[in-house]
């Protein structure tokens, strides 16, 4: 076997008060490359960043080539031969792909740039990934995938010898992106080791030797690929396991349809989804992240715009079929990112309650909200959900999560929608938090309304819906009932057609 | 992952010594705004008589009310550069308005020579008023479109808005002011240059429009969702807000105020023209509403803060015009001013 580049042993990591890292031990070889794998929060990013010097850890031990080391800053990791090539891709557009490459250190002469130099020496780096690009073209008329490499020339201009990849597909087509993994095999031959962050399973097999699933913080499994099933990687990843048994519910489905989509189409991310929503249901949508779940729910939503398709909403014995933008009157949208999308971070939780409904709040004599009205609506359902604030005009920012949560679902309860689409709606929230979101869904549900759920945790997801829609890469590949198993419905979720095309 | 970005221990201690540091702040300005009156009513012989106190309101009851539209349009986040270009071109076409159906005087006997298209002066002069206001209003809905359906960058837009109005304004007048016959258009011109007990009637007109805006901003839902869209557009989107139409009335109602803008300061000065606003009027507007404590970065600020901004820009011109120093030093003061200011409210938040 090759020589032994990298052990992470017994990693831990704090942040204001919560366990983000439990004790992570990592190991990776020479030219292989390593997957690191899990759902969002599982604590990949933030073991690479301490990896990567921006941020310590509060213990644990770092070896490079069987040495100890302590990496206190990004400029410390570089010099240890580790790099990283990011997500976001952090690029100046307006200027040259060589004036990008050697933005940190500029060689001069009498102050001024060494123009041809870098351009000369820009031309080999990208040659070293085997393309050619004039070196005074700007970053801004090259496409995702090119940009990309332009950062991997950059990346190994330091000559590294770890080369972590943070989601780097997340932007590429799918030319682009074996294009990217041509350039990691290549890597690999050459003797560096890459470690591998994506929440994409199938990409994995195509490029990884070993694998490491993290979840909340620990490390759950791990190894050669060729000794994890992807069945497994997904189990692992969605935290089922088969002996923890979930108490099985009668299913509430109604046949009543409330909300139908047809042939719902979006290039590129949504294909050909046809959905009824029953009264008085939870359904559940699952899939792997990268599904297409929340693209969906956003479609649907008229967030994001489509291509093609029908939404109907059938109410008092009349359908009519209305436009996208405008389906947010009848559904109440619980987003996956509270603190970006769901709430007004600097406002009371008063302002946050009333969002919704202030039309709904006008006094009986002008059209000016009632005051009185709207504290005692929104101390209502404060109480209902049991939220903890100090008082209505708290700023909704120094709530917690579960809180914030709570403060989210209570805006779309005083507005009171006949649907409601409710993406991660338990995500980052401690136990007692999703035992309460979880008894409100069901009492929304008893009391009639449509609920359509996504999560990633499959155990929460089959402790509140009714019945499941399988989505696969944009599509709907599934639909299955309420006394459906995990295990059945993990092997819908895997069986991705094009990884068995491949 | 994201790391974490509050802490959410703060003990009580702090939490309160911090609110009463943030109102310290925010009642500063006004503090220094007595004492600044309080100063100049003792050394200058003038300063503390009502017609100069009135006449310090009246100069600031036109920027008070243009003010309150530019705090709509940054409560959502924008900026309205064109305000006084509007207001001028709202002026011009209310006073051609005039002009064309006032008809003329015989300066003999006093007697209408030529009958205009319409006789009644009271009509003609609400029709003008209301001429004013659609033009700004209309001019406005142009902004908010582009802003809010198109996607443009308010900066742009109401720059080449400014230009668009300012050249009509010129074009229309043919380079020179429309004077407003005060014979032939009496009730046009009292209708906002008369005096109620003593108190100018535009003064009264800026304190009800005033109080008008601070109850539209925070209790009807319009308000509210300027202020949710100028949070987090995105939030307010989610929670089904039209956030396309709120943008766009926000931009309408600073439009509308330029409007009644002109219908004041055409009576008040008998005449209209391109430069009616005056120069700087635009800075003198945004500078109002910023020293008013109302947020370049959208979200928050209040019309009646915008509106004693208003009156405290009013006051530092008019006390520098008293105590005799020269415009281009009152210009620097003012600026200094502002910057004191703005860096005062930078130490309430954080």
């Amino acid at each position: 076997m090759s020589e032994l580049t990298l052990r992470l042993v017994d990693i831990q990591k704090k942040f204001a008060g919560v366990q983000a890292l439990k004790g992570v031990s990592i190991d990776a070889y020479a030219g292989e490359s390593v997957a690191l794998l899990g759902p969002n929060g599982a604590g990949k990013s933030t073991l690479m960043n301490i990896l990567g010097g921006v941020i310590p850890p509060d213990s644990g031990n770092i070896f490079l080539h069987d040495q100890p080391v302590e990496i206190h800053s990004p400029l410390e990791a570089v010099r240890h031969g580790i790099t990283f090539v990011h997500q976001e891709i952090a690029m100046l557009p307006t200027l040259t792909i060589a004036e990008n490459l050697f933005i940190t250190s500029f060689p001069t002469q009498l102050g001024f740039i060494k123009t041809r130099a870098i351009n000369d020496q820009a031309v080999q780096a990208m040659a070293r990934l085997g393309f050619y690009f004039p070196p005074t073209t700007k970053v801004s008329s090259l496409s995702p995938g090119d940009r990309q490499l332009v950062e991997i020339a950059r990346a190994l201009l330091s000559n590294p010898k770890i080369i972590i990849f943070d989601e780097p597909t997340s932007s590429l087509t799918e030319r682009e992106k074996l294009r990217l993994f041509e350039v990691i095999q290549g890597l690999k031959v050459t003797g560096v080791t890459i470690i591998y962050i994506t929440h994409l399973l199938y990409e994995v097999f195509d490029i990884c030797e070993r694998a490491y699933i993290l979840r909340d913080g620990e490390i759950v499994g791990g190894g050669l690929m060729k000794d994890l099933p992807y069945q497994k990687i997904v189990q692992m990843m969605t935290g089922a396991r088969s002996e923890q048994a979930v108490a099985t519910r009668k299913s509430r489905q109604t046949s009543e349809t409330i909300l139908q989509v047809t042939g719902l189409n979006r290039s590129g991310v949504l294909e050909d989804i046809n959905i009824e929503l029953h009264k008085g249901e939870v359904l559940g949508l699952w899939g792997l992240l990268g599904s297409g779940r929340t693209e969906l729910l956003r479609a649907i939503t008229g967030l994001d715009p489509i291509d093609s398709g029908v939404i109907q909403i059938h109410e008092k014995g009349t359908t009519r079929k209305i436009r996208p933008a405008d389906t947010k009157k009848w559904v109440g949208m619980i987003t996956e990112n509270r603190r970006e999308e769901g709430l007004l971070l600097p406002q009371s939780v008063k302002d946050n309650m009333s969002l919704a409904n202030l039309t709904g709040l006008l006094s009986r004599l002008w059209p000016l909200i009632d005051g009185r009205r709207e504290v005692k609506e929104a101390e209502k359902y404060v109480q209902r959900l049991n939220i903890a604030i100090s008082g209505l005009n708290q700023v909704v920012a120094t709530l917690s999560g579960g809180n914030q949560q709570k403060v989210v679902i209570g805006r779309w309860l005083e507005r009171n929608p006949i649907i409601y689409f409710m993406d991660e709606p338990m995500r980052g929230l401690d136990v007692g938090a999703k035992a309460e979101i979880r008894k409100i869904i069901g009492e929304l549900a008893e009391a009639g309304a449509a609920i359509l759920v996504v999560s990633s945790e499959l155990e929460e997801l089959m402790s509140v819906s009714d019945r499941y829609l399988v989505m696969d890469r944009g599509r709907i590949v599934a639909e299955l009932p309420c006394e459906t198993t995990k295990e059945e419905l993990i092997a819908r979720a895997a069986e991705a057609k094009a990884f068995e095309a491949r | 992952m994201a790391l974490p970005t509050q802490k959410t221990k703060r003990n009580s201690f702090f939490d309160k010594k911090w609110l009463n540091k943030n109102l310290l702040l925010t009642v500063l300005p006004y503090v220094v705004l007595v004492i600044i009156a309080i100063v100049l009513a003792i050394k200058t012989p003038h300063f503390g008589t009502f017609r100069n106190l009135t006449n310090v309101l009246e100069q600031s009851s036109i920027l008070a009310i243009t003010a309150v539209g530019m705090t709509c349009v940054l409560v959502v986040g924008g900026i309205d550069l064109s305000s006084p270009a509007i207001m001028a071109l709202s002026a011009v076409a209310g006073v051609l308005f005039l002009r064309a159906t006032s008809g003329t005087l015989n300066p003999v006997t006093g007697a209408v020579a030529v009958a205009g298209a319409i006789p009644n002066q009271a009509v003609r002069a609400i029709l003008a008023a209301l001429i004013m206001i659609v033009v700004g209003m209309a001019m406005g809905a142009i902004n908010g479109f582009a802003v809010g359906y198109l996607k443009m960058i308010p900066f742009v837009v109401t720059l080449a808005m400014q230009f668009i109005c300012l050249g009509a304004a010129t074009w229309l007048t043919e380079s020179v002011g429309i004077p407003i016959d005060y014979n032939l258009n009496k009730f046009f011109v009292d209708m906002t240059q008369k005096r109620f007990d003593y108190v100018p009637l535009d003064i009264l007109y800026a304190v009800v429009f005033v109080v008008i805006a601070y109850l539209v901003m925070r209790r009807s839902y319009l308000g509210r969702w300027l202020y949710a869209a100028g949070t987090n557009l995105k939030t307010a989107r989610i929670s089904g807000i039209p956030t396309q139409k709120v943008v766009m009335a926000a931009y309408i109602v600073s439009g509308l105020t330029a409007g009644i803008g002109a219908i004041i300061t055409a009576a008040r000065l008998l005449s209209a023209s391109a430069l009616i606003a005056g120069e700087n009027a635009v800075l003198d507007i945004i500078s109002s509403a910023v020293v008013g404590g109302v947020s370049i970065y959208g979200g928050s600020g209040s019309p009646v803060g915008a509106a004693l901004g208003a009156v405290l820009i009013g006051l530092i011109s008019n006390s520098m015009n008293m105590l005799r120093v020269s415009y281009d030093l009152t210009l620097m003061i003012k600026g200094v001013f502002i910057l004191a200011f703005i860096y005062i409210y930078s130490l309430r938040k954080k």
